[in-house]
């Protein structure tokens, strides 16, 4: 009778622990912020901060109907030449940790790679004979954000989706971009502020 | 015979600066609406509030025409302007938009219920102030004025 009684107690506590931590997912999910931040010292010092509530974005993406944007969903414009980006990335996501495509050239070095359950797009500007600092571009995206921006079809990215995906990360670097003058950086945070 | 008189006279007095007292705070209990704009250097400058009450009100003394118009013209963004705006009511004072460079400052917040607009160039200072709940229930009038002419 007592062990029934405490097993009882265990389930409770159990269920008790279960919905708090699923409380604490939903929380952490609803206070999501993107950020944007760009510095350009060159010319008029130009600054540009946004902060965005992600379930913002996500409520008025779809209701936005425009020319290639429709619904939270944007048309892939150009030639993908006949590349079915879903399974390309599916393909990725089911391979282990590795860089999958390295270019070198007299002006750029390339690296797409995936690490840690993130596609990381590495792109560093030889400096070659500018006397400018070269650029360098780093961009992380989770793959649950990938396949969620690819999941409309073939011609098609679904904004949406990835941002609900997004929501659903940590905290989360996506893009930088440094060289001498300008510097970008976008980001996911559970803060209002960029600073 | 005078005390009296001036006791009904005193009566009548407080009941109208009651019913005053009572009416302002219930057209501002909504917020105001309030557009500030100051024109470089020692240029003239003008501050306009308005209750925020009154502005919804309003709109229902603007031609049904005018309505109309005003809807074609925004209609298609209405729907996102009445999600943002709903979801803006729940999130937390922010900075949304901040563009700065040598010449001018553009500053959009939100802060309370009010949505922040703050543009300081050269030539004018302009701060705008709406109640974040405004947009929504304009966006909703215009929305319902989509009817037959």
């Amino acid at each position: 009778m007592t062990r029934g009684l405490s097993v009882l107690r265990v389930r409770q506590l159990t269920l008790v622990v279960l919905l708090l931590a699923a409380t604490a997912v939903a929380a952490s999910a609803e206070d999501r912020w993107l950020h944007v931040k760009v510095d350009d010292s060159g010319g008029d010092n130009e600054m540009v901060r946004i902060n965005v509530p992600l379930s913002l974005a996500e409520k008025v993406l779809p209701c936005v109907h425009a020319e290639n944007f429709d619904g939270g969903k944007v048309k892939i414009q150009g030639n993908v030449n006949g590349v079915d980006l879903r399974q390309l990335v599916e393909a990725i996501r089911d391979a282990g940790d590795n860089e999958f495509v390295t270019v070198r050239d007299r002006h750029d070095d390339v690296r797409i790679a995936k690490a840690g359950g993130n596609l990381l797009i590495k792109v560093r500007e030889k400096d070659g004979e500018s006397k400018r600092e070269p650029t360098t571009v780093d961009i992380k995206v989770p793959f649950t954000v990938v396949q969620a921006l690819l999941s409309a079809g073939k011609d098609e990215l679904d904004v949406t989706a990835a941002i609900r995906a997004l929501r659903t990360q940590g905290n989360t670097e996506l893009v930088t971009v440094n060289d001498k003058t300008e510097s970008v950086r976008i980001w996911v945070d559970s803060r209002s502020a960029s600073e | 015979m005078a005390s009296k008189t001036w006791l009904v006279f005193g009566r009548i007095l407080f009941g109208v600066l009651g019913a005053v007292l009572l009416l302002g705070l219930v057209v501002y209990s909504e917020g105001a609406v309030t557009v500030y704009v100051h024109e470089k250097p020692q240029g003239t400058w003008v501050w306009v509030p308005v209750p925020a009450l009154l502005v919804d009100a309003g709109l229902s003394f603007v031609p049904d025409r005018d309505l109309r118009d005003a809807e074609r013209q925004i209609g298609p963004w209405l729907p996102a302007i009445q999600a943002a705006s709903a979801e803006l009511e729940r999130c937390p004072d922010a900075t949304l938009v901040e563009v700065k460079d040598s010449h001018e400052h553009v500053l959009i917040s939100k802060q309370g219920d009010t949505l922040r607009i703050d543009v300081e160039d050269d030539s004018e200072t302009v701060h705008v102030a709406l109640p974040v709940g405004l947009v929504n229930s304009v966006a909703h009038q215009l929305q319902g004025a989509d009817g037959p002419a």
